[in-house]
């Protein structure tokens, strides 16, 4: 094979810039051939419609996701998943109404599970938020590329984010099945074992919890359970707050006889914050659903828990058996609680 | 041969041009039924039943139909638009102060016009640049709505009443007069 010219690589990739096309990094361009190869992975028409934003008369095909995968640097095998992340985003109601253009900028978080991540190599282990690995690093990307382009949503226009969460479109990781002493996260939404599929969530924040130097499985949840009980990132009266256990965790957690919804439990049951320390933060009181400011001490000794129900705390397993980290991640609203399945795959 | 680039955003623009549509049917404030469609966002609703008021007291509008939009998010429902519609004369919604609401108020007061109503919107500074660009995608650049200083959710009741009194004059020129 003959190298290619990158005189004309660069200057297509400015071409690109130019159009207003791209989030800040070079984007591949993306040409028929190339975009052919996306839509022969799938057996869905390039004009189906897979999103439409109602208040800004915008929509997203399949052939505009080919487009932005293609042009995030997916494989064209990673199609079929950008399409399932997509749709399993897309049971997210914030995702469907005005999430995207949100002053919390938040960020999808994407788990795949089952045979499809050996399949195209996506990390599960060492470093699952962090960069070196292309599937990850990409089919959140053409999420990202799908919500500027597609949707038309662009910062500082009709995306609005305060600040924003720190890798808004780079969260995606593939679940430590070998290693989860637990059912996966795929079939606790639903799916049977060994399926290959996509769960999603917005999140507004990541908190990672270090607490490598007990074997008592208790403290462990409380320093969890002190991680998500911070007042910072509670707007609502309810919350919701994913935990991304380190195996280690999981391990400890299990081999005391907790299964997954034991620890969801013990989580509805102890996140939460008296009456007073919410009252010092301004957020003791509120219209409808929304918390405020308040003088009122009435209340102050009462302990309110955030967490409704087990799904406001979804469990998953990633990462690396070689230190008793989690992440503490913040829901934005609240997951559908329903993966969706990679087409094509087992 | 050369290949094309493809365009990822389906042949569209963020932004339209187009040119601003407002009913020209202006409206004659004495005797008129003004609806507030509040969008749930904090102080949204006293803002608006503070112009209400003001609109009664001080020009001689009839009264006023108070409404809330269950989506702060989304376009107002056909049928609430309909309903709104049909019992006022004009409608005042908002308050626009956060990403898509301030968008989606936008919407609405440029649907509220093309359906025969005169609308204000009330829309806060910082989002200004989102309130443009929503007229633009309706293809009304130029769309004319009431700014109004951000913060606005932070304000206590007498705040909130003295901000309202501000907007009043623009809200009285919007709703009755298509110069801008």
């Amino acid at each position: 094979m003959t190298a290619p010219d990158p005189v004309v690589a660069q200057e297509a990739i400015e071409y690109c810039y130019e159009q207003g096309w791209t989030d800040g990094l070079p984007v591949v361009p993306a040409s028929r051939p190339l975009v052919d190869e996306f839509l022969a992975r799938t057996s869905r028409a390039p004009e189906e419609v897979i999103g439409r934003v109602e208040q800004l008369d915008r929509e997203c095909t399949v052939e505009q996701a080919a487009i932005s995968a293609a042009m995030a640097g997916c494989r064209p095998e990673y199609f079929p998943v950008v399409l399932a992340a997509w749709d399993a985003l897309m049971l997210d109601r914030a995702a469907r109404g005005g999430g995207w253009q949100s002053t919390s900028g938040p960020s999808p978080m994407l788990v795949v599970n089952g045979p499809v991540r050996q399949e195209l190599g996506f990390n599960s282990t060492g470093g699952v938020f962090g960069p070196g690995f292309r599937p990850n690093a990409t089919v959140p990307r053409a999420i990202g590329l799908m919500v500027r382009n597609a949707f038309g949503i662009h910062p500082h226009v009709l995306e609005q984010a305060t600040q924003g969460l720190p890798g808004r479109w780079q969260i995606c990781f593939g679940e430590n099945e070998e290693e989860s002493p637990w059912e996966p996260l795929s079939v606790s939404a639903g799916l049977g074992d060994g399926v290959s599929a996509v769960t999603a969530m917005l999140l507004r924040t990541v908190e990672y919890v270090d607490n490598r130097h007990t074997q008592d499985h208790e403290q462990v949840l409380w320093d969890l359970a002190d991680t998500m009980s911070r007042t910072g990132a509670l707007i609502f009266r309810e919350a919701s707050y994913g935990l991304v256990l380190g195996p280690e965790h999981a391990q400890l957690l299990a081999k005391n006889g907790m299964s997954k919804q034991d620890v969801q439990a013990w989580m509805i049951e102890h996140v939460g914050r008296t009456g007073r320390d919410l009252r010092r933060a301004g957020k003791s009181a509120g219209e409808k659903h929304v918390r405020g400011a308040s003088e009122s001490t009435d209340g102050d000794d009462e302990f309110q828990r955030f967490l409704p129900s087990p799904r406001h705390v979804p469990v998953v397993v990633a990462g690396s058996r070689n230190a008793a980290m989690s992440m503490v991640v913040r829901v934005f609203g609240e997951w559908s609680g329903k993966a969706v399945a990679v087409e094509g795959t087992a | 041969m050369v290949e094309a680039i493809l365009d990822p955003t389906g042949g569209r623009r963020a932004v339209a041009q187009g040119a601003a549509v407002l009913t020209p049917n202006r409206l004659k404030l004495a005797g008129a039924t003004i609806g507030l469609l509040e969008n749930t966002k904090k102080n949204a609703a006293p803002f608006l039943a503070e112009l209400g008021r003001l609109l009664v007291e001080r020009h001689g509008a009839a009264g006023v139909v108070a409404r809330t939009k269950a989506a702060f998010a989304m376009p107002i429902p056909e049928e609430q638009l309909a309903e709104l519609a049909r019992t006022c004369d004009a409608v005042i919604t908002g308050v626009g102060d956060c990403g898509s609401c301030s968008a989606s108020a936008v919407a609405d007061g440029i649907a509220f016009e093309r359906h025969g109503i005169p609308a204000a919107v009330i829309c806060s500074d910082a989002f200004i640049v989102t309130a443009d660009a929503m007229a633009g995608m309706r293809d009304a650049t130029g769309y004319r709505y009431v700014v109004t200083p951000h913060p606005v959710a932070v304000l206590g009741p007498d705040e909130v009443r003295k901000r309202a009194e501000e907007a009043l004059d623009d809200v009285v020129a919007i709703l009755t007069s298509v110069a801008s």
